[in-house]
């Protein structure tokens, strides 16, 4: 039932929302505690959050780096997805690319990021493209999961009835592979944001990992924090409003 | 021009032999129940009948037109409503044709429920209902009362048999149950063996309306089968 859902979703942003409070005392009661600017509390922080909103573009700065977490998430997503998908259904391509992708997978994200910009340049592309190379292996690796695990049984019954191309990628292969995919796209975002920052850090003039490097040299932990809340708040927003009501949508046939 | 013709050499999986010669041809509209123990290789027939079964010695001649299968579990879409699944194949005439097909099924009431929300009985049914949808020429039924039980079995079969006298199309209905091929059939094939041949070939001796009698299926299962089963 909708309303059922949409109290089941109010009901958990309640419980999110009080359980950070909670953790908001703790911080604020070990701040006043240890009375460091090394540990700022959370009123401070919020106070170096404004004078960041109205002295130097946060706002700016936090949309560049979603700008560039939507554009690799989105390239990382759809190749990941579709080499994965391949190495799951093809045994001769696992075998050939499979040690391609255990490479892929073990290689840290810093050499990429450093390989790039040596490669391509200090650009935006090179930025995004070292993104890519260190998530596409992650989101391949669970797809190639989910592609071994297509039920046979549907496939021979696509055939029998002669589904075509389309019926059977959007009604019998893809629903198969929601689980994987959100798996991918929830692992996906925290790894993303996270390499996305660093990748700012070493070789983009803005940006939050740009304004972390700029802050870190001026041991101001109260900004550095307040960038890191504001971009807590757009991901778990994204978590609550965007992926958790697709997955409920698209698991709302099971029992 | 034959409503199905099959000529299998030899089947193998993985080297070891699971069919062996099996010929028959059926006449268009002709019904033959395939009988034989559970594990002898009645659903891997039926597979290359279907065309999926993979590779095989031999050759198998489909009648012009559409082949639909109903599989011994249901298979339908889980994420699909039961009229979704039944409009699903081209040439099934969409949604309106489905939830009248579904209808005939008494599925009326069931058509925008998801399969896992049903029963399994209704959800075979609702699989017969999707292979009408396609007017098939070659029906093919896996076991389509295996797992119901005697109340639900029994409405099935009533069910097929008016389907099969409405679509007229040829069909090959595989049961371990003997007594349900002679109220199904007009001939039984009997498979047996490893690796499986055909066995047995024979006539009906029921006419249409004579097996619709559960006696008479009785009386005529206890003649042909009297060594028992």
């Amino acid at each position: 039932m909708p309303s059922d859902r949409a109290e089941g979703a109010g009901g958990r942003v309640g419980w999110t929302l009080l359980s950070l409070l909670g953790f908001a005392a703790l911080w604020q009661a070990l701040a006043a505690l240890i009375d460091s600017p090394a540990l700022p509390g959370p009123a401070e922080v919020w106070r170096a959050a404004l004078f960041q909103i109205e002295n130097d573009h946060y706002f700016g700065h936090l949309g560049a780096t979603l700008a560039r977490v939507a554009a690799a998430f989105f390239v990382s997503m759809s190749l990941g997805a579709a080499i994965g998908l391949a190495l799951g259904l093809w045994r001769g391509a696992d075998r050939i690319f499979g040690g391609w992708l255990t490479l892929f997978l073990n290689l840290p994200a810093l050499v990429t990021m450093i390989l790039c910009y040596v490669w391509f340049g200090l650009t935006e592309t090179a930025a995004l493209l070292a993104v890519a190379v260190n998530k596409i292996p992650n989101v391949a690796a669970t797809l190639r999961e989910g592609g071994r695990s297509l039920d046979r049984d549907l496939a021979e019954m696509a055939a029998v009835y002669r589904l075509g191309r389309r019926a059977r990628l959007f009604d019998v292969i893809i629903p198969q592979l929601q689980p994987f995919l959100a798996a991918a796209a929830r692992n996906g975002l925290a790894l993303v944001w996270k390499i996305v920052l660093v990748v700012e850090l070493l070789g983009r003039p803005n940006g939050v990992g740009f304004q972390l490097h700029a802050y870190f040299q001026l041991f101001d932990v109260a900004t550095i924090l307040a960038y890191a809340f504001g971009f807590i708040v757009v991901v778990q927003a994204i978590e609550l409003f965007l992926l958790e009501p697709w997955e409920r949508r698209a698991g709302r046939w099971r029992r | 021009m034959s409503g199905l013709s099959v000529a299998i050499r030899r089947k193998a999986f993985s080297g070891a032999g699971v069919l062996g010669e099996i010929v028959f041809t059926l006449a268009p509209g002709e019904r033959a129940a395939l009988i034989g123990p559970s594990g002898v290789g009645k659903s891997t027939l039926l597979s290359l009948i279907a065309g999926f079964g993979g590779e095989f010695d031999g050759r198998v001649g489909r009648p012009p037109g559409r082949v639909a299968m109903v599989f011994q579990t249901p298979r339908l879409l889980p994420w699909r409503t039961l009229a979704e699944n039944v409009a699903l194949p081209p040439g099934s005439g969409g949604m309106d044709r489905a939830r009248a097909l579904l209808a005939e099924m008494g599925l009326a009431d069931a058509a925008d429920l998801h399969p896992e929300r049903v029963s399994l009985g209704m959800q075979r049914r609702a699989a017969l209902a999707r292979a009408l949808a396609v007017e098939p020429s070659l029906l093919i039924l896996d076991e389509p009362l295996v797992s119901l039980d005697p109340e639900g079995a029994a409405a099935m079969r009533r069910l097929l048999v008016a389907v099969l006298d409405r679509t007229g199309a040829t069909a090959l209905i595989s049961t371990h149950d003997r007594r349900e091929a002679l109220a199904l059939a007009d001939r039984v094939l009997e498979l047996g063996g490893r690796p499986a041949r055909l066995t047995g070939d024979r006539p009906s001796p029921l006419d249409r309306k004579a097996r619709r009698d559960p006696e008479a299926v009785e009386a005529a299962h206890r003649r042909l089968f009297a060594e028992g089963g």
